[in-house]
């Protein structure tokens, strides 16, 4: 089986994200794996522990290689990078296009992703990559079954009351959610040999990419604004006795907060 | 561009990695661990599995053989999990299979060095008694020499992982009249049937760092072999034990590190949430006090126990470095331990809240790699060239 899995290196979930201007951020230094990419690759490892083959992490990023990295210290055999300057600002067609390109002519069997990125949570790259590529895809998948001769998968996926179970012919893509697997803590023989590998790079001109296709200029969305939060209000104590404190909270909760 | 304070991209994934570990194997666990005082054979499993315990010994015997900072950086994340636990796998790690690997010769290392990698087997280091520790020229342990061999007779205190070692890197005199100069290391095993050897005595219980177990190992007229005998020449023990005592004082700066920053994350949280006089406590001038303070010392702390971490990495000589770089770091975290009571009132006196965990661990560090009491001595001796 030949497997690519899509990962991304996200926001820590603890890192400060700051609105700096209208359609950018600041961010503070504290990236990881995207959660979903990890289950994705624990699922494509298991695929090859089974059935044998190798698996090839890919990631579109102009800093650091970090998913990558973690993908080989958990168990891939290898990992691309696909960068350039031109992809700074692209949106998830953009990254998809990148992404696709690569794959195209690659005699893959089987590409993985995490149903969305923790980060702008678009849910999109994995689904336009399939798409490019004219295969057949699945999002959110909670089992996968792989059969290598029939060239099948059977996966399932939650739907409204109940799960839904579907077949597809290999090659195929799959988004994966939540429950599907545990992602393993990686051996620290693995950690040293992520630590030291070389990430493969690649960029849009041997990819044939017209940088016009991606970065802001080939983009589908574009940001208009960014709002961030708004913050919670200080707590206001009702200092009244009963009844009367009840009266006050129900006519702020009306009239103030607009709930009842 | 001589000064650099950056760690490698290879340092920082490293970091990553095992500070993931740790939240996902003992962040669930920690207060259990305190609470049960019981060695965790699963999580030593897993992490022997993981192959934590190789970290410092070359790769034919199964080891990663990593530089020092990258070995720090695993101290200072693993003891921000459980300081106990840190403490039986850096005994592992460090001191109790050093010797082993430094002076044992081929089959020992095969026998004992390759499994204790593996986790299979426990190691520890024995330094303490009943009347010496810090003052190692006090030890009373006898070795004598026999035909084929030593017998050792005394008996060890405070020894981690004791209870549960099966071979242990125990330090013994040939002449207590020699005091420092009569020094040696011995590898000793558990008593089996078929080989002689030590046994547990009393197991201690302890305030903090309780899931490492602690306690006496007794040598009633043992026999080991040649080979048993750590090192080149007789009388060299002190010298021997100064190789590893630098590494072992940074990392002890490391756990202290750990405690605290732990300690105070989590008063921060708490500050932040809980109210007084209609403001969350953390809008109180002497509250915040306590954390600028901290934050001070720690990151004073923090950048000097790195420092001697790169300084042992690159061989230079830094033994009065290393001693204040654990005073230091660990008086910081007395202090940052002490506040976190403060900050979190009457709450702080009861265990169902964090900070008297952190305050029973960090008291620990006081005493291993020399107590301050013995290290300030020597260092306003150092100072003032008296």
């Amino acid at each position: 089986m030949e497997i690519y899995v899509l990962v991304k290196q996200v926001p820590d979930p603890e890192a400060i994200v700051k609105v700096k201007g209208e359609t950018e951020l600041e961010i503070e230094n504290k990236y990881f794996t995207n959660f979903f990419d990890e289950i994705a690759i624990e699922a494509g490892l298991k695929v090859r522990e089974k059935f044998g083959g190798k698996l090839t992490a890919l990631s579109v990023d102009n800093r650091r290689a970090d998913a990558l990295r973690r993908a080989i210290a958990m168990g891939a055999d290898e990992a691309v990078q696909i960068t350039d300057p031109a992809l700074e600002g692209s949106d998830p067609f953009g990254i998809a296009r990148a992404l696709a390109a690569f794959l195209q002519g690659k005699p893959f069997d089987l590409i993985l992703a995490g149903r969305q990125a923790m980060d702008d949570d678009a849910g999109t790259v994995g689904l336009a990559v399939a798409e490019a590529l004219g295969i057949p895809h699945v999002h959110g998948i909670l089992s996968l079954e792989v059969d290598p001769t029939e060239r099948v998968v059977r996966v399932a996926r939650e739907i409204e009351g109940g799960k839904e179970i579907l077949a597809s012919p290999l090659p195929a893509l799959l988004t994966c959610q939540k429950g599907l697997s545990v992602p393993r803590i990686p051996q620290v023989m693995n950690v040293m040999k992520a630590m030291k590998a070389q990430i493969k790079k690649v960029d849009l001109a041997s990819l044939g990419i017209d940088p016009t296709e991606v970065g802001p200029q080939g983009a589908k969305v574009r940001v208009r604004r960014y709002f961030p939060p708004p913050r919670r209000a200080a707590v206001r104590m009702i200092k009244e006795d009963f009844p009367e404190n009840v009266k006050t909270l129900v006519r702020l909760l009306r009239e103030e907060a607009k709930v009842i | 561009m001589a000064l650099d304070f950056t760690f490698t991209e290879e340092q920082e994934f490293f970091r990553q990695t095992i500070r993931d570990t740790v939240n996902r194997l003992i962040m669930p666990r920690v207060a259990e661990l305190d609470e049960k005082e019981e060695f965790p054979w699963d999580l030593w499993k897993e992490f022997a599995a993981l192959g934590y315990l190789g970290l410092r010994h070359e790769e034919k015997y199964g080891g990663m053989n990593t530089d020092t900072i990258t070995q720090m950086i695993f101290y200072e994340e693993l003891a921000r999990g459980s300081c106990g636990f840190a403490m039986s796998v850096t005994m592992q790690i460090l001191m109790g299979t050093y010797f082993i690997a430094r002076f044992g010769n081929e089959e020992i290392k095969q026998r004992i060095l390759v499994p204790a990698i593996r986790g299979e087997k426990i190691g520890t280091i024995c330094f303490t008694e009943d009347q010496s520790g810090s003052d190692l020229g006090g030890t009373r342990t006898l070795a004598t020499k026999v035909d084929g061999g030593w017998r050792i007779n005394g008996r060890k205190q405070w020894i981690t992982n004791g209870p549960i070692a099966d071979f242990a890197t125990v330090m013994a005199t040939v002449d207590p009249k020699l005091g420092l100069k009569g020094l040696n290391f011995f590898l000793v095993e558990r008593k089996t049937e078929k080989r002689d050897g030590f046994v547990s005595g009393q197991r201690l219980h302890k305030l903090g760092s309780r899931c490492s177990v602690t306690g006496e190992l007794v040598l009633d007229n043992v026999f080991v072999p040649e080979e048993n005998f750590l090192g080149e020449e007789i009388g060299k023990g002190v010298q021997y034990a100064g190789e590893i005592l630098n590494e072992v004082r940074v990392m002890t700066a490391m756990n202290a590190l750990a405690i605290a920053k732990g300690a105070m994350d989590d008063a921060k949280g708490y500050a932040q949430n809980r109210i007084a006089f209609g403001n969350p406590i953390s809008k109180y001038q002497l509250i915040r006090e306590k954390f600028a303070k901290y934050w001070a010392w720690y990151e004073a702390a923090w950048n000097y126990a790195y420092k001697c971490a790169w300084m042992i990495q690159n061989r230079l000589p830094c033994t009065n470095e290393c001693m204040m770089a654990k005073y230091f770091a660990t008086e910081m975290c007395m202090y940052a331990v002490e506040e976190a009571m403060r900050i979190y009132g009457g709450n702080a006196f009861c265990t169902e809240y964090p900070p008297q965990r952190y305050w029973r661990d960090a008291k620990f560090l006081l005493y291993g790699g020399g107590t301050h009491e013995v290290l300030c001595d020597y260092l306003g001796r150092v100072f003032l060239k008296d």
